[in-house]
C-alpha cells in the first residue's frame, strides 16, 4: 500500500461508529446540539483515521484510582454488522457489496487490525473467494464480446466493491490481451 | 504503481517468444544453410523433412515454399483424447504436460530424445543449445540436454500426442490461421480446441476457489503459457487479496506461536510470488 493508494486514502475516511467516553466542549454540533458540550456516551460516527487514534491513545487519568481510559471506544460499522455477515453467509454472490461500503474489504482489513474477530474474517476470505470466481467469469465474457461495463456487465459492476473492480479489470484486461492476439494472428 | 506494465509476460509477448518452437516441415524448394547467430539452419532439400524455427517456417509457408507437418498432438484423436483426460478422467486438474522426453531405441534402452531424433542440423532462432549437426553419431553421455520449453521439440513431427506442450495455444491458432490446408481435418480441429480452451478456461476461473478454506491455488501444472498470460493477473489479484483478509489472523497466530516458543514459522508466506 502506498502513500498515495487512492483507495487507501478512501478507506481512511469511512466512517466508524465511535462512543465518547467523556465530555467534549464546544463539540455538541457534531451531535446536532450546538449549544451542549458533547456528552459521553454518544455514538458519533467519525472517520476512520481519526477514530483509530482517538480509540487507541491513553488520556492521563483524572484521578489517581482511576484507570487510563481511551477517549472514545470503537464499534464495528454497519457494512460488517451481523446482518450483514448473515447474508454474505447464506450466499456472498447475492450481496451488492457496493451498497454497504465503497471499500468494503479495505475496511474489512482495517477494522480485523482492531477487532479480532476469527469469524469476519473467514465470512470475508469466503466471500471474497466466492464473489472472485463470478467476476472471472463476467470478466471473461466482457473481454470476449465487447468493452467492458456494457449492457449486462455494467449491472454486475455496480454491485462490486473496489477490490473486485480492481479484480475485474486485471481478469479482463487478460482476457482482452489473448482476444485481441487471437484475431491479430489471422491477419499477418 | 511505478510502472503501468502487468508482471509477467502479456499475451503478445507470449506469441512472440512461441514462435521460436521448433517444426517440422516438408520443404518444396531447395534451400542452403542459412547461418543465424544462434546456429545453421539445416539445408532443406525437397523431399525430405526438416526441424525449423516457427517464425521462419510460416515464412516459407506463405511464400509456398514449404508445407507444415503439424505435430501430433494437433490432430483430432488426439485433441479428442485430450478432452477425454480433461473432462472425464480428471475433471479437476489439467491434462499433464509432455513427458520428459525419451525414448526407445529398439534395442529397449531409453535414450533421451535429443540424441536421437536430431538427424538433421536443426538449430534456429532459439535451438542453439540444442541443435547439433552430427547429433546421432555423437556419444549420448557428452551431450548436453536441455529439458526447458524452448529448447523441447514438444511441436515437431516427433512430438508425443495426446499431450499438450507449453505452446499449445499458440502454435495451435498459428498453424491454423496460416497453414490451415496443411492439418488434417481443419475444421474439426478448430472445434476441438475451442472446446478445449473453454473446459480449461472454466478450470482456471475455478483454481481460485480453494483458497476459501486456507487451501492453495490448483495445481497449475500442464497450464499452456497463453493461459498463463491470460488468467496471470485475476490469480495473483485473489491470492493477494485473501493474503490481506487474512493478515491480521496471520499476524496474531504467529504471535501466539512465539509465545509457545515453538519456532515452527519456517514456512514463509510472505513473499508469495507466481
Amino acid at each position: 500500500m502506498s502513500y498515495y493508494d487512492i483507495d487507501a486514502i478512501l478507506t481512511d475516511a469511512e466512517k466508524v461508529p465511535c462512543k465518547f467516553e467523556l465530555d467534549v466542549p464546544e463539540l455538541g454540533y457534531l451531535d446536532n446540539n450546538p449549544a451542549q458540550p458533547l456528552k459521553s456516551g454518544t455514538t458519533i460516527g467519525l472517520p476512520l483515521w481519526l477514530a483509530e487514534l482517538l480509540a487507541l491513545a491513553n488520556r492521563v487519568p483524572s484521578t489517581a484510582d482511576e484507570d487510563a481510559k481511551s477517549f472514545v471506544s470503537l464499534n464495528l460499522p454497519p457494512a460488517l454488522s451481523n446482518e450483514v455477515m448473515s447474508a454474505l453467509k447464506a450466499d456472498p454472490r447475492a450481496v451488492p457489496l457496493r451498497d454497504q461500503s465503497h471499500n468494503f474489504y479495505g475496511l474489512g482489513t482495517r477494522m480485523l487490525d482492531l477487532f479480532e474477530e476469527k469469524e469476519i474474517c473467514a465470512v470475508l476470505r469466503r466471500t471474497f473467494v466466492t464473489r472472485a470466481a463470478d467476476i472471472a467469469l463476467h470478466a471473461g465474457k466482457a473481454g470476449a464480446t465487447d468493452d467492458m461495463g456494457v449492457g449486462a456487465g455494467e449491472e454486475f459492476l455496480r454491485g462490486l466493491e473496489e477490490w473486485e473492480r480492481k479484480l475485474f479489470k486485471k481478469a479482463h484486461d487478460g482476457a482482452k490481451g489473448t482476444k485481441e492476439w487471437m484475431e491479430g494472428v489471422k491477419k499477418h | 504503481m511505478a510502472l503501468p506494465l502487468p508482471s509477467g509476460l502479456v499475451p503478445a509477448e507470449v506469441a512472440f517468444l512461441c514462435e521460436m518452437e521448433m517444426i517440422t516441415i516438408v520443404p518444396r524448394q531447395r534451400l542452403e544453410s542459412i547461418p543465424m547467430l544462434s546456429g545453421n539452419t539445416p539445408a532443406l532439400r525437397p523431399p525430405r523433412r526438416a526441424d525449423l524455427p516457427l517464425w521462419l517456417a510460416l515464412l516459407l509457408k506463405k511464400q509456398r515454399r514449404a508445407n507444415i507437418v503439424p505435430p501430433p498432438w494437433l490432430l483430432p484423436a488426439s485433441l479428442q483424447e485430450i478432452i477425454h483426460i480433461e473432462t472425464n478422467v480428471d475433471p479437476q486438474a489439467f491434462s499433464p504436460p509432455p513427458p520428459p522426453p525419451m525414448r526407445s531405441d529398439g534395442r529397449g534402452i531409453a535414450r533421451p530424445y535429443a540424441v536421437t531424433t536430431t538427424t538433421t542440423t536443426s538449430s534456429g532462432r532459439g535451438g542453439g543449445g540444442y541443435g547439433n549437426a552430427n547429433g546421432r553419431d555423437e556419444d549420448p553421455n557428452t551431450k548436453e540436454l536441455i529439458l526447458a520449453p524452448p529448447f523441447l521439440p514438444s511441436c515437431t513431427q516427433d512430438a508425443p500426442s495426446g499431450y499438450l506442450p507449453y505452446h499449445w495455444l499458440e502454435i495451435a491458432e498459428t498453424l491454423l490461421a496460416h497453414a490451415a490446408d496443411d492439418i488434417p481435418n481443419a475444421p474439426e480441429v478448430r472445434a476441438l480446441l475451442r472446446d478445449l480452451q473453454e473446459v480449461r478456461a472454466a478450470k482456471m476461473r475455478g483454481s481460485t476457489q480453494h483458497l476459501e478454506g486456507g487451501g492453495g491455488v490448483l495445481n497449475l501444472r500442464g497450464v499452456g503459457a497463453m493461459e498463463l498470460a491470460e488468467s496471470r493477473g485475476f490469480v495473483l489479484g485473489v491470492v493477494d487479496g485473501v493474503r490481506k483478509l487474512g493478515a491480521s489472523i496471520e499476524a496474531s497466530r504467529r504471535e501466539e506461536e512465539l509465545e509457545r516458543g515453538d519456532d515452527g514459522g519456517d514456512e514463509s508466506d510472505d513473499d508469495m510470488e507466481l
